[in-house]
């Protein structure tokens, strides 16, 4: 069995005054694919965001590369630099003026305050190596506001790129994408992922998906409902119980 | 005529201390406005000038230098309506309506009664910047320099923030600290330049300078450079209009802010035009 990268111990998240997370344990370990999936408000969004710190958890321990996040979510700048997060919709400031290479830069730097031009040539010859190995080059000089959804996550994967990481954490990144560019997306993340040796936890609503690339599978609903490999996790006795009777997704085609 | 008169007017004293002052303040506006302006942030700044009236007549009504309660004022009001808007449900604008008007009413109602100051209300609401002194000057370069600087080092920091408030956090930018760093910082900066400025035009600086930078950046520290050099450029021909015109001097500055913008418009879309794919 491989060391865990991420160990969560009876985790609960109140979120506007209501337990929205309750009570969940599980681990990931390392260079695993685990998939999060669950029904609309189950929480699965609450849960990523108080694993990143980004909410402070009710009750609970969680440990990212072995390391206690704190309950108010801090987390030391070492193990910080070696998480990567893929949010669903990237640009939510429309008019923001930032080009492709600028934004895989900030991905480089470390958290904290720095001189805007301390390790230049490294961070130059970085930035042209993520962008060369996602096939992003010639996007370069472009605005981040003027890519196209598949070109956008392609990007977001140098920027998990440009420095070596141990956890990715996506949220949907199917979002927004057609069934083709999903396969590409999935099948570039999935080779980067074993050249890398990432471990990578993905929330999903793509189960045929889930099915064909993930490890294993956590079913949400508040609670952690079942967890296990797909072909375990993902029965239709199993999605009945956590979606709902016939509210069970159809895969696609 | 007209160069011997403007060359009489550059060795004035006061209209070198104006021109100074009025780029710095130009300046200041520019690299804080290109934050402000994408985060949302430029009707923030509207409300926050429009209610530092309120602190002004404070400062009167207690017998104290307004400058010095205004600082303190608009800071403390900052974070108030920033907690407000967070904690509301009603849409941001509509709060911030609410706050300033009340603010303004209050405000003038309470300087109406105040004899001495009756005259001096057009001064407050326009700006005085040819009445500036030494020390302002000082004070303004001082922010001028700590912005650069607390802007500078935490570059990352509030570019991520500005994009993607979730991405900042997750990538270890202390999002609370920096957004109520920059929201106190900006409520100082309007605080020291309402004087020069004026209560119903500051927003002005920090808004148009920036809106006419980003017309015409392709990337982010470029934009902050180009929209403070903008803001500081349109405050010295503004200024050097109004000595030569007699005009008031805040209106002239944005006019030429106005007319900087509409440059930019017209150049942004040219350009646009010769980089479109054929």
């Amino acid at each position: 069995m491989k060391e865990a990268v991420l160990q969560v111990h009876e985790l609960s998240v109140e979120r506007r005054g209501r337990l929205a997370v309750e009570g969940v344990s599980f681990s990931l370990p390392a260079e695993s694919d685990t998939a999060l999936v669950g029904p609309n408000g189950a929480g699965k969004s609450t849960l990523v965001a108080a694993l990143l710190g980004l909410l402070p958890h009710a009750s609970g321990r969680v440990e990212l590369l072995g390391q206690p996040l704190a309950a108010n979510g801090c987390l030391p700048r070492s193990v910080r630099a070696q998480i990567a997060y893929v949010p669903q919709n990237l640009v939510v400031q429309g008019l923001i003026p930032l080009s492709v290479a600028e934004f895989v830069g900030y991905g480089f730097d470390l958290p904290g305050p720095s001189l805007p031009w301390k390790s230049g040539k490294q961070r130059t010859a970085a930035v042209m190596r993520a962008l060369d190995r996602t096939q992003t080059c010639d996007l370069r000089k472009r605005l981040l506001t003027e890519l196209s959804g598949g070109q956008l996550k392609r990007v977001l994967l140098a920027f998990c790129l440009v420095r070596p990481r141990r956890l990715l954490v996506l949220d949907e990144a199917q979002a927004g994408l057609d069934v083709h560019s999903n396969e590409q997306f999935q099948q570039q993340l999935l080779d980067l992922r074993r050249q890398e040796g990432w471990t990578v936890l993905q929330v999903s609503h793509d189960l045929e998906m889930v099915r064909r690339s993930s490890d294993q599978v956590l079913c949400l609903n508040r609670s952690l409902r079942c967890s296990g490999t797909p072909q375990a996790t993902l029965s239709e006795e199993r999605l009945g119980e956590l979606y709902g009777l016939n509210m069970v997704p159809q895969p696609h085609g | 005529m007209v160069e011997s008169q403007f060359w009489s007017l550059l060795s004035e004293p006061f209209m070198q201390r104006a021109l100074l002052g009025g780029m710095l303040t130009g300046a200041l506006g520019g690299v804080l406005g290109s934050f402000a302006v994408l985060r949302q942030l430029s009707f923030f700044s509207d409300a926050l000038g429009h209610s530092s009236l309120l602190g002004i007549t404070l400062g009167i009504l207690l017998g104290v230098n307004p400058t010095l309660v205004l600082i303190p004022f608009a800071v403390l009001f900052a974070l108030l309506v920033s907690q407000l808007v967070e904690r509301s449900a009603l849409p941001t604008d509509a709060l911030l309506n609410i706050v300033y008007s009340s603010s303004l009413a209050v405000a003038i109602l309470v300087l109406s009664r105040v004899k001495t100051y009756r005259g001096g209300i057009q001064q407050l609401l326009f700006g005085d910047i040819l009445g500036i002194s030494p020390l302002d000057i000082v004070v303004i370069a001082a922010f001028l320099v700590a912005s650069v600087i607390y802007l500078g080092l935490s570059m990352r920091a509030q570019v991520l923030l500005t994009l993607n408030q979730d991405l900042a956090g997750a990538m270890g930018v202390r999002t609370r600290w920096h957004g109520l760093a920059f929201v106190i910082l900006l409520a100082v900066v309007v605080a020291i330049s309402i004087k020069a400025v004026g209560v119903l035009l500051i927003s002005a600086f920090v808004v148009i300078p920036a809106c006419a930078g980003r017309l015409l950046s392709r990337s982010f520290p470029v934009y902050v450079m180009i929209s403070s050099a903008i803001g500081g450029g349109c405050a010295l021909l503004g200024l050097l209009f109004s000595g030569l015109t007699n005009l008031p001097s805040g209106p002239s500055v944005v006019m030429v802010q106005f007319l900087g913008f509409l440059l930019a418009m017209l150049l942004s879309s040219s350009i646009h035009l010769n980089t479109r794919p054929s």
